[in-house]
């Protein structure tokens, strides 16, 4: 009976095999359950759209891609296996990588079966590191880059002597911090740590905290909570509720609209950093990206923001690299993307490290208005 | 049946195992379906051990697979050892770690027992994800391939990888038949079903349980070894529940004490997962429901569900046939 089951499945994926002249299939994995489940599903939604626009351009080499998506239920084992159920589908692409476990889970077995794989938004410094895949390439930004400008911000612009940290106690708070730390001591900055309170990333009553804050009297305080549902906004609420002073900043990509919005007035001030907002220049203006938000919002009534935006110029890119060298094979296109550099992306011109890591230009802004504003000067 | 054909049938069976992948397509998916039914049936028969035969729900078990997955790793990436060695290590340190756990809960049962175990999956977890030493939540990467140079061999993909995972799921088939014929195997269901009469025979429970959590973890652990080898990468989530769910649901689904019944437990729910999946909501209720199932309603499982209806199937037919018996007389 297993074995019938097994041939009865596999009947399938081995007549869906992409021919050569049929549609060129590109892979997605990501949570489309769970908790992270709406941003994975956004992500694919956004990634449907660019590859709408493209086809409408003629495709990739002449022919219509066709986007098949998968759930990895943010568990490495199953992306593993939707990997596989992928590959065996004929992908000529992969794009993946909400969480870290899963992408570093996953890049050895698409390595392992020739076929590219791009990771969007996991942020793991070791998706780099050529173990997994040698041939990696990443979009978001790494911890190190987003310390770069939290660090630049507190050296150079704030000038900040008394600093405080406000820090989210696990793998990416504790990583993000280290990272600021790093850099402020490659600037060779001089700074006094006047507090550092660590808390879980579910909690939402930071009175005690901010208590302990208030009473080390800081320059600046640095909150670095990825909460955005529920921690950041109640963060930045009870900072201002217990007259924490100096400049409240936080850490990259940690100020969506939605937190702003709950926050309510207690978030004006604010200085946060972030790559990519859909409707604030040099990005409003950019046509291809106007393209994009206009299409996403055609077709799912929905702005994308960073991670959205992340998918699709993940897909975007690809398809030139491809287009350009006339070929799907997996190393042409990544030696393409690795250390090359592409105009008229969502993002503007996209340039990529040789490692294959995506040169973020990372905007300051400040909320004001309960609107993001970004600083002039890019970091 | 003779002994000699009985045992002929059996090699044939076996050695027709190995070529199972290539007689269903033999496609990358179904060897990868193939490998870790073999290496997750493994996984389930360390549980099976514990659940089947001495009566305990261990919920630690996950903790010796990762053991076994975090030792090849670490002494494959850092020490650059072989296989053979890495396995060895994974034995050694399963078999401490049992030791431990298996004297910590020597005089617990049932609820307790269940409890603690859960607890010390819980530390397990917290402490793997967090220890720099075990790669933190960035886990443990570049994990070489599988190679046994004397042998030739090095497995790149998971078709060249098959033969190894199929040759340790035969050893562990071999183990539990012979476990389960052995006088322990009899000490620990005596254990299970009559305390008191094991100790008036002689046996010490106490003892009878520390052996059978010995000898379990290594099962498991062996299982651990092989995955990292096949997926090159060990991190925490090796102790997340989803592997905990597939071996419980593996070992009672089908049938307790039967040879076979984790191995076709393991099967049914990958295939359901890898081909027959309906989305990660569904996947995840469907699992849970058969597990709810399981153990609610039909306490021998699959296997105990088919015999109860032919059971009943005979008594129907034997009524049948007693109201009737000048029907059949005439028929004759």
């Amino acid at each position: 009976m297993v074995g019938a089951c097994v041939a009865l499945a596999m009947a399938g994926p081995a007549s869906a095999q992409s021919s050569a002249s049929g549609p060129i299939k590109v892979g997605l994995i990501f949570p489309l359950s769970g908790g992270a489940g709406p941003q994975g599903q956004h992500i694919v939604q956004a990634v449907q759209a660019m590859g709408a626009l493209i086809n409408a351009k003629g495709g990739v080499l002449g022919r219509p891609i066709e986007i098949v998506a998968r759930d990895d239920e943010s568990t490495p084992a199953i992306g593993v296996s939707r990997a596989n159920e992928l590959i065996s589908a004929g992908a000529s692409v992969i794009i993946e990588g909400w969480n870290s476990p899963v992408t570093l889970a996953m890049q050895p077995v698409i390595n392992r079966a020739g076929v590219l794989d791009i990771t969007a938004i996991s942020k793991a410094d070791p998706i780099l590191s050529g173990e997994g895949n040698p041939l990696a390439i990443r979009l978001n930004s790494s911890n190190s880059q987003d310390g770069a400008v939290i660090a630049d911000y507190i050296a150079n612009t704030a000038k900040a002597k008394r600093v405080a940290f406000l820090v989210e106690n696990d793998a990416y708070g504790n990583g993000a911090l280290a990272s600021i730390e790093a850099e402020l001591k490659k600037l060779n900055y001089s700074y006094e740590k006047v507090a550092e309170e660590k808390f879980p990333f579910t909690q939402a009553d930071f009175r005690v905290a901010l208590t302990n804050v208030r009473a080390a009297n800081p320059d600046l305080t640095v909150a670095i909570n990825a909460n955005e549902g529920l921690g950041m906004p109640a963060l930045i609420r009870q900072a201002k509720q217990s007259r924490v002073p100096g400049q409240l900043v936080t850490a990259v990509g940690t100020i969506a609209p939605s937190v702003i919005q709950v926050a309510g007035d207690a978030a004006n001030g604010l200085i946060g950093a972030d790559i990519y907002f859909p409707d604030v220049e040099p990005f409003a203006s950019l046509p291809q990206n106007k393209e994009f938000v206009a299409k996403t919002q055609e077709m799912y009534k929905y702005t994308p923001d960073k991670y959205m935006a992340l998918g699709a110029a993940a897909l975007e890119v690809w398809a030139i690299a491809a287009n350009e060298v006339k070929s799907l094979d997996k190393e042409a296109v990544a030696k393409r993307i690795r250390g090359g550099s592409f105009k008229d992306t969502i993002f503007g011109t996209a340039t990529f490290q040789p490692n294959g890591q995506l040169d973020s230009k990372h905007y300051l802004f400040t909320v004001e208005d309960q609107k993001i504003v970004v600083r002039p000067g890019v970091n | 049946m003779a002994p000699a054909l009985r045992l002929a049938l059996i090699v044939a069976i076996a050695a027709a195992g190995l070529f199972a992948p290539a007689l269903l397509g033999g496609t990358g998916a179904v060897y990868s379906a193939a490998v870790l039914i073999a290496i997750f049936a493994v996984m389930a028969y360390g549980l099976d051990m514990i659940v089947s035969d001495l009566g305990e729900v261990s919920l630690a078990h996950t903790v010796f697979f990762a053991i076994g997955a975090y030792a090849a790793a670490m002494l494959a990436t850092r020490l650059g050892l072989g296989p053979v060695a890495t396995l060895l290590g994974a034995i050694i340190l399963a078999v401490v770690a049992a030791a431990i756990l298996g004297v910590v809960t020597l005089r617990l049962k049932e609820f307790v027992f269940s409890l603690v175990t859960y607890a010390v999956a819980v530390v397990a977890m917290t402490v793997a994800a967090n220890w720099e030493f075990l790669g933190g939540s960035d886990g443990l990467r570049g994990i070489p391939p599988f190679t046994l140079a004397p042998l030739g061999l090095r497995a790149e993909t998971d078709a060249q990888l098959w033969p190894v995972a199929y040759g340790l799921l035969l050893v562990t088939l071999y183990l539990m038949h012979a476990f389960r014929r052995s006088r322990l195997g009899q000490a620990a269901v005596m254990v299970h079903l009559n305390p008191r009469l094991a100790t008036m025979s002689g046996i010490d429970p106490k003892r009878t349980r520390l052996q059978i959590f010995l000898l379990s973890a290594p099962v498991t652990a062996a299982a651990g070894w092989l995955y990292a080898y096949q997926r090159s990468f060990v991190s925490a989530d090796l102790l997340e529940t989803y592997f905990l769910i597939l071996m419980l649901t593996s070992v009672v689904l089908v049938g307790r004490r039967l040879l076979l019944g984790p191995l076709i437990g393991v099967a049914l729910v990958q295939i359901q997962e890898k081909f027959f999946s309906f989305g990660g909501y569904v996947d995840k209720i469907v699992l849970g429901s058969v597990l709810v199932v399981v153990l609610a309603f039909l306490p021998g499982g699959l296997v105990g569900l088919g015999r109860s209806l032919v059971a009943l199937g005979r008594r129907r037919g034997e009524s049948v046939a007693g109201s009737m018996p000048d029907v059949r007389t005439v028929k004759d």
